[in-house]
């Protein structure tokens, strides 16, 4: 409980470090309307490839210092030092993350949704499916730059995104599940169990990756 | 005894000398079941009664992109080992079968592309075994840069296993992406259960293929390796009596 | 002694096939595009054995 609200301090402080991907997202996802002509049915289509593509990227963006600062200072030292399980401090600094970044994407995506295809069950439907996809890629992208801690560039991350790929596929075809009203319960099931499983093993994952780095 | 047996099995020097020894008869073997049943396959085999003879694109096809899977389970259980038995001749391994891995990809995807051609018409769908072999690919290149990227080699062995055992969730998803989403892509017409889809005649050649091509990619990975122990342990006093 | 499907050389060359379509084009690029990847790979690597062994020589 404390390290919750310790690690909601850390980011809450810097600003731009929640700030800044969730205003990219509404760049994103403002400046797509003002590209495309406004004709009502393309829209709808490409709109939920923007929208992936858009929360791929801001969550990139986002964890591309997840773990830099406290490792340049020294707290992540101190952490696996201290903690006999580092694996829950990181899952709580990626939950924080996904609270104070992914939450507010997912109801501004929503939001998005509806305005753009004008059907609230569209936007309900999204909701729940933005906020499982945007904790896997936070979990995954994290685990991409513990890779490349040290050195401190976009090359974990970008090794890492071929992993989320398979997602966006299964991504697409809840896009049409959506629209054609079936299955629908099916593949938020089968969202919640991958990241049921992702949420457990990834920051087992990236303790070790972090202990590796460390020695 | 069990690290006893493993440590000594696994020492770079005794795999060199052994490896030195049998590849001659792997290479010149699985060369010519390869070329063998290349020429039976595109000369002795009748055209298939739907695509023609462009089905003989099957013979090159086929072993690429079965191996270039069965490469990467490979390296994933190679990961494994090193991770778990900490043998570096493992971290050696899989370093060195990636270029491999990734040349059988782009062999798969382009013959599949260019069968693609007559077949289906296009040369490229965004279909999901497709795109799982891309991203297949992909994950290969990014594997070699990322191990290649640090200075630091047991580091660098360390992050390559990770990150090969977290890819190779990648693997199920080609094997059985034909079957769960309905794609451009046939079913497999091989499977352990059931009985061939394909003719006898049209058969036998395959499986040829797939042997040679396998001891041809054991040759190369082979001479891989041997350029990773070499680059790796040149400090050591065997390596100069070696060259 | 081998029963060849066809009957010449220039008919292997473009593997006219029953639906009228040359594939001959696509089967020898795809021959020709593995037989030369496997070989340069070959090439490449017994090259790079070389240089390392000259360098530790």
């Amino acid at each position: 409980m404390k390290l919750l609200k310790f690690e909601l301090l850390k980011l809450r402080k810097k600003s731009r470090g929640w700030l800044g991907p969730i205003l990219v997202f509404v760049l994103i996802m403002t400046a797509f309307p003002l590209t495309v002509e406004i004709l009502n049915k393309d829209m709808g289509q490409s709109f939920f490839s923007v929208l992936w593509i858009a929360i791929l990227l801001v969550m990139m963006l986002a964890t591309e210092d997840i773990f830099l600062e406290d490792f340049n200072d020294g707290t992540l030292e101190q952490m696996a030092i201290k903690q006999s399980s580092l694996s829950s401090v990181i899952a709580t600094k990626i939950f924080i993350y996904w609270l104070l970044i992914g939450l507010p994407i997912s109801l501004i995506g929503a939001l998005y949704g509806l305005g753009i295809t004008n059907s609230a069950d569209m936007a309900i439907k999204l909701t729940p499916v933005l906020m499982i996809t945007t904790y896997i890629f936070l979990n995954v992208f994290s685990f991409g730059n513990a890779l490349s801690l040290t050195k401190g560039s976009i090359l974990g991350i970008l090794i890492t995104m071929p992993l989320v790929l398979p997602l966006m596929v299964v991504l697409g075809k809840v896009v049409i599940a959506i629209n054609f009203g079936m299955n629908f319960l099916g593949f938020l099931f089968l969202l919640l169990g991958i990241l049921s499983i992702i949420i457990i093993v990834l920051p087992m994952i990236i303790s070790f990756v972090i202990k590796a780095h460390l020695e | 005894m069990i690290k006893k047996f493993i440590h000594q099995f696994a020492s770079p020097k005794t795999y060199l000398f052994q490896v030195d020894r049998a590849y001659p008869y792997i290479f010149y073997i699985s060369l010519f079941i390869y070329l063998a049943a290349l020429f039976w396959g595109l000369f002795l085999t009748s055209e298939d009664f739907v695509q023609g003879n462009s089905y003989r694109i099957i013979y090159l096809h086929v072993p690429a992109s079965f191996i270039s899977q069965s490469l990467y389970l490979g390296m994933a259980f190679a990961s494994a080992i090193f991770l778990i038995w900490k043998v570096k001749l493992s971290a050696y391994l899989v370093r060195s079968i990636a270029p491999i891995g990734a040349v059988t990809t782009f062999i798969a995807l382009v013959s599949g592309a260019i069968w693609g051609i007559p077949t289906w018409g296009t040369w490229w769908a965004w279909d999901a075994r497709i795109i799982s072999t891309l991203i297949l690919f992909i994950m290969y290149l990014g594997l070699i840069s990322l191990h290649d990227s640090f200075t630091d080699n047991e580091k660098a062995d360390k992050f390559l296993a990770i990150l090969v055992i977290v890819g190779s969730v990648n693997i199920p998803i080609i094997k059985m992406s034909v079957e769960w989403w309905s794609t451009l892509h046939q079913t497999a017409s091989i499977t352990v259960t059931e009985k061939p889809a394909i003719d006898p005649s049209m058969l036998y050649p395959l499986f040829g293929s797939i042997i040679g091509f396998t001891g041809i990619v054991i040759c190369l990975v082979i001479l891989s390796s041997k350029v990773q122990i070499l680059k790796r342990e040149k400090n050591k006093s065997w390596v100069k009596d070696y060259v | 002694m081998f029963n060849f499907k066809f009957n010449s050389i220039s008919d292997a060359i473009f593997m006219q096939s029953s639906n009228g379509q040359y594939h001959g084009l696509y089967v020898w690029s795809v021959v020709l595009i593995v037989l030369l990847s496997i070989s340069v790979t070959f090439l490449v690597y017994k090259a790079q054995i070389k240089n390392i062994g000259k360098k530790i020589k």
